[in-house]
């Protein structure tokens, strides 16, 4: 029951730098310190200055205290750490809407998080030419309920409860990107009640 | 695309805009609509002269959205094949030309936040009807133009009485010159930008946008080359099994038409990749003249553009 083989899944690539931009805007979440810090010394050793670069951070538990530590004091012009990714993104936005052309997206973190800022960048329409993503970290989805348009967040199972309208969803692997999420469809609606088993499948 | 699918159309009007440029309008020959077509589109207009056929591209100028008529704008190179010097002293009202249908390889991005244009001359013909477009539109654009004063003040006038403020017109002197590098150094993100003009003025907007950052896929150019003179050549066609002979005023794909062979093309510029051909034997060099083929490819010596490139030397089959 569970739809596999839709292919909208997006596919992301190790981070490198891109020596054609003039600004680097590097944004992070939890462990998504680690290509991040690799990517600052890549940059370092292929001349892109420090004062270029501006790193956005969330401390997400899934990366420890020290690396938390180490991106505070990351090699970047301006770092900002944030404690989740809703104060990120705010500021995300408002740093885009005052950007110039020349600028270069870097992302990395969980696919749910890459999803949301990637419909941000979408808006200011930064092309693929001008993002690099890095997927890292826990794989749970971001499941839009399509009857009811809520977001669950943290999805690791096939099978889950919509926390606004309660239908039990199946989750789909038909992403989309404009809403940063799977689909997610009613699954006993013929029957109410009579599920499949629910399994841990995004971990 | 193939000359199979061209229209006949009337020339309704001829207006000699600057001292080398004319100005034509095309209705369709049957009285019915012309085909719907976006800014930024050419036509390929085909010219039966005494000898031969000439078959250019040229920028639709008018607007997309009144469709009762095309218009184009000639600028006669005398040191061309023939094909503007044909338009500008053979082409009178009433007389039916044959033209294929607009194809657009210059299309405004659909996603941009901002439109930054520039032209120069007669680019601006490439460039006329994509600000009608825009200005259907609630997306920012502007347009700077350099004109040789006084020569495209009619095409300057227009734009301004249809544009306002959105346009800026430049003297083509040291003193006004357009300030490329400046503006291109601080537009917001979602810009594109688009330049249509002359060769050195599309690579110094491509220059400044590079330098100042701007991704490629934010870049647009135009350039049509005219298919340069050059040495008489034969060709062999090996799968139509024909001999063609290339007069020095002639390009490839105008002989290999000739010869009554239907190659395919879009732009007959250089520019879209429609028309390339692989080649089978050489015996002399490829003197390659598009913006299509990387230079690898070029160097190869196994594919050749024939709407713009010729050859040297004494054999050349071509796999059409
Ligand atoms: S027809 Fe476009 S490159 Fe030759």
């Amino acid at each position: 029951m569970l739809i596999r083989g839709i292919k909208s899944k997006p596919v992301y690539t190790p981070l490198a730098p891109d020596l054609g931009g003039r600004t680097h805007l590097l944004v992070g979440f939890g462990v998504g310190a680690e290509p991040l810090t690799r990517l600052m010394a890549d940059c370092t050793l292929a001349g892109v200055t420090k004062a270029s670069r501006r790193l956005l951070y969330v401390t997400d538990k899934s990366a420890s205290m020290a690396m938390h530590e180490m991106m505070r004091h990351a090699d970047a012009g301006e770092v900002q750490l944030f404690k989740d990714s809703a104060s990120l993104l705010s500021e995300f936005e408002t740093i885009l809407k005052a950007s110039i052309m020349g600028t270069r997206l870097y992302v990395a973190g969980p696919e749910a998080f890459m999803g949301l800022v990637m419909r941000i960048a979408a808006r200011f329409n930064l092309n693929r030419d001008e993002i690099r993503a890095e997927e890292c970290g826990s794989p749970a989805r971001r499941v839009h309920c399509i009857h009811c348009r809520a977001a669950t967040e943290d999805v690791t199972t096939n099978i889950v409860q919509c926390v606004d309208c309660q239908r039990w969803l199946v989750v789909r692997d038909h992403y989309s990107r404009r809403l940063a999420a799977y689909m997610g469809v009613m699954i006993d609606a013929e029957v109410p009640g009579e599920l499949p088993p629910i399994e841990e499948v995004f971990v | 695309m193939s000359h199979s699918h061209t229209f006949a159309v009337t020339v309704t009007a001829i207006t000699q805009v600057t001292p080398l440029i004319k100005h034509f309008v095309l209705k369709a020959a049957d009285g019915a609509q012309m085909p719907s077509f976006s800014g930024g589109s050419h036509v390929v207009v085909v010219m039966k002269g005494a000898t031969r056929v000439y078959r250019n591209p040229y920028s639709l100028l008018s607007s997309p959205n009144d469709l009762s008529a095309y218009e184009i704008a000639v600028r006669r190179a005398d040191q061309s094949r023939g094909g503007s010097v044909f338009m500008h002293d053979h082409v009178t009202v009433g007389m039916t030309l044959q033209i294929a249908h607009p194809v657009n390889l210059f299309q405004l991005d659909k996603l941009a936040l901002k439109h930054v244009l520039f032209a120069g001359g007669v680019g601006i013909t490439a460039i006329a009807a994509q600000l009608e477009d825009l200005k259907m539109g609630a997306v920012p654009y502007e347009l700077h133009y350099s004109v040789r004063a006084p020569d495209h003040a009619a095409f300057a006038d227009r734009l301004l009485a249809r544009h306002g403020d959105r346009v800026r017109i430049y003297h083509d002197s040291a003193e006004h010159r357009i300030d490329i590098e400046g503006l291109v150094a601080a537009q917001p993100l979602g810009t594109h930008v688009y330049v249509c003009g002359p060769t050195p003025m599309i690579g110094r907007v491509l220059a400044s946008a590079r330098a100042a950052g701007w991704a490629e896929s934010h870049i647009h150019w135009e350039q049509f080359s005219a298919p340069p003179v050059g040495d008489p050549f034969d060709v062999f066609l090996k799968k139509s099994n024909v001999k063609v002979s290339v007069l020095p005023d002639q390009s490839l794909l105008e002989a290999i038409e000739d010869a009554g062979v239907d190659a395919p093309y879009l732009c007959r510029g250089g520019v879209c990749g429609e028309c390339k051909c692989r080649v089978l034997e050489v015996d002399g060099v490829l003197v390659h003249n598009d913006h299509y083929l990387s230079p690898e490819e070029k160097a190869s010596g196994t594919l050749i553009m024939p709407c713009v490139s010729r050859a040297h030397g004494k054999n050349l089959v071509l796999d059409l």
